[in-house]
């Protein structure tokens, strides 16, 4: 049986397709999120790659920030509760979740089953997001891949402001006509970023394992700097950005069982 | 439609419409309106004098004029209070009654940019003390002099205790309403609960009393229906705009109690009996516990909402944050490890009436549902 977890977010799309719940046999990125033609074309990829066609899913689950507007869902389920899912599905241990997108930060507090216990998201603001790289990657013309390697580098980290994005972009200009390298630029923005994501996390109360996942998970810089941060070690999700479509892939398995079981015992109910 | 719809639609329409409400009552009694900012300003005075008390609780707009006055981490509430009164909507009041609670509200006070005189009077913060009455009795006095010169009234001790009579009455009636309405979340949803209360704010309390005294006797008569969704308290200031209400209501919530300053706080002590009224007034505001405006050393906020949810039999508490507010910042680190202590639910979502865009609050509230 296959099913089907579509995550659209603000700056990225995702799907995963799932057989019996427990083997990912399409895990898709494609780097345009909602009111794009991202989901389409992701969508028609996972598809592609499984040879799989959309009538062969018995269920599938959107989430998302785009959630409320994929057309071939059956449900939508909140992007938090799908990370919560999906990583405790790779990452049993794991109590502390976070989870950095393109616009969203989000530190997800697990119990020992894997339920939600508590959550705290950023405010309307994009500092501390994937968008917040963005615009650094661009002011300082190094791409997002690279940031990790120049951060490797930083002898002194600058200090980078973690209350906006527009002083943050403007602090980081007068950094580099100031000549500082872009090394320690780098470390300062994504101190910056983990700043943000660690406030959210002392609120939630931080327990080992802390998983990060999200596109900004793949950038190794946020990571040690949010390591740093919490002195603790963080372990970061096989291929993070697929998480959330991935818990809404399993979701959709177990609702698709439970339906299963509920008429099995029907069945028996009325033949005894 | 039946009379609890009608009722329902009535108080809705005055709610969303102050300005009719204001109208209306300048018809019926040829007396004006007078404003009354938050928090916990002595209405009753205003009352007493024969005019229409009118709460100025901001509302949602976008900011621009304001800009010039006020720094971006003033609340929403303050930003387009000052935005309208910069466009004339508060120029018919015939005054302004202002109280200082926050740092906010004092620096408001001063750069007040309407046309319409405005009375500014001090809560005193050491209120446990004998000495806090009889300081906020005089400057109740102050309030009642300043009130009778502008208003050109007098404003007798019999007519403010009588005034107080009516608002004590509305409170208990505000009070049986939020018990009987937790009955019937199907019925009372968020926004209409909101409306009811709100309507408090543009009305004369006695017409207000009688309707949902009427209200209250007319939901009781139905039976208690099952409600699937999940039962909340919300905490904050306020639970606006409406956008947030729809959220809770889209993803199934009712709210059975609130600790909301633009909601229960203000009814849910009534003023104490006695015969000097200003001193009755300011002994309200000693009895008065549970807000983050008025210090309270034993911080009794957080088991004061655990007994709420126990009450209630509320499912989880929703703290509605006002974005910048930073009396209600501080207290919630306070309750919310009283919350975790004893394992209450909590979601925290913030306010904003500038906000357009409710994605971030359709998340949170969809995943607080998944996660209860």
């Amino acid at each position: 049986m296959f099913t089907m977890g579509i995550d659209i977010g603000s700056s990225s799309s995702k799907v995963v397709i799932l057989e019996d719940g427990v083997k990912i046999i399409a895990g898709e990125v494609i780097q345009i999120g909602t009111g794009s033609t991202g989901p389409k074309r992701v969508l028609d990829e996972a598809l592609s790659k499984a040879g799989l066609k959309l009538q062969d899913m018995a269920k599938i689950i959107a989430t998302g920030y785009g959630r409320s507007s994929v057309e071939e869902a059956h449900k939508q389920i909140s992007e938090i509760s799908c990370q919560a899912k999906g990583v405790f599905f790779l990452v049993p241990s794991v109590k502390l979740i976070i989870d950095i997108g393109g616009q969203d930060v989000k530190a997800i507090k697990l119990d020992s089953k894997g339920g939600v216990k508590q959550f705290f998201m950023n405010d309307k603001c994009a500092a501390g997001t994937g968008r917040f790289l963005d615009v650094m990657s661009r002011v300082l013309e190094v791409n997002l891949d690279e940031m990790a390697e120049y951060d490797a580098r930083a002898t002194e980290p600058a200090t980078v402001s973690s209350t906006c994005t527009v002083f943050a972009e403007s602090e980081v200009i007068s950094q580099l006509s100031n000549g500082v390298a872009k090394e320690n630029i780098i470390a300062g923005v994504h101190q910056s970023v983990a700043s943000k994501a660690c406030g959210l996390a002392y609120r939630c109360g931080v327990e080992e394992d802390i998983v990060m996942c999200g596109g900004v998970a793949k950038d190794l810089g946020v990571v040690r700097a949010i390591s740093k941060e919490l002195k603790k070690p963080v372990i970061v999700a096989p291929n993070p950005q697929i998480t959330a479509a991935l818990g809404a892939a399993i979701f959709a398995f177990e609702e698709v069982m439970a339906a299963v079981i509920f008429a099995f015992e029907e069945v028996r109910g009325a033949n005894k | 439609m039946s009379r609890i719809e009608t009722i329902i639609s009535e108080l809705s329409s005055i709610s969303n419409n102050p300005r009719k409400a204001m109208e209306d009552y300048k018809k019926e009694t040829g007396k004006g309106s007078v404003g009354v900012m938050p928090y916990y300003a002595p209405e009753e005075i205003i009352h007493a004098a024969g005019f229409l008390p009118v709460g100025i609780w901001g509302g949602q707009k976008s900011i621009s004029k304001a800009r010039a006055y006020l720094p971006p981490f003033a609340c929403s509430i303050m930003q387009s209070v000052m935005e309208m009164q910069l466009e004339g909507v508060y120029d018919d009041l015939e005054a302004v009654l202002f109280p200082v609670p926050c740092d906010t509200l004092k620096c408001l006070s001063q750069k007040w940019k309407g046309t319409s005189p405005v009375i500014v009077f001090t809560h005193p913060q050491n209120r446990k003390l004998e000495a806090a009455n009889k300081f906020l009795a005089e400057e109740y006095r102050l309030v009642r002099e300043k009130l009778e010169k502008i208003l050109s009234v007098q404003i007798s001790d019999e007519a403010l205790n009588n005034s107080i009579e009516i608002y004590n009455e509305n409170r208990q009636v505000m009070r049986e309403f939020t018990d009987i309405a937790a009955n019937y979340p199907n019925i009372i949803d968020p926004i209409k609960r909101h409306a009811i209360i709100k309507a408090r704010f543009f009305m004369e309390k006695s017409k207000h009393t009688a309707l949902v005294k009427e209200l209250n006797s007319a939901l009781k008569s139905l039976p208690v229906e099952a409600f699937t969704g999940k039962k909340v308290v919300l905490t904050g200031i306020m639970a606006e705009p409406n956008e947030v209400l729809d959220i809770l209501k889209d993803n199934g919530f009712g709210v059975v109690a609130d600790d909301l300053a633009q909601e229960s706080r203000l009814f849910r002590n009534d003023v104490p009996s006695g015969t000097d009224p200003l001193y009755r007034l300011a002994k309200w505001w000693q009895e008065f516990d549970g807000c983050s405006l008025a210090t309270d050393a034993k911080k009794s906020r957080g088991p004061m909402l655990m007994d709420m949810v126990k009450a209630s039999k509320a499912d989880a508490v929703v703290v509605c944050m006002m974005k910048f507010c930073d009396p209600e910042e501080f207290d919630y680190p306070i309750y919310y490890r009283q919350f975790e202590e004893a394992g209450i639910k909590s979601l925290f979502i913030e306010i904003d009436l500038e906000t357009t865009s409710f994605e971030q609050t359709k998340t949170r509230v969809q995943s607080f549902s998944e996660m209860l």
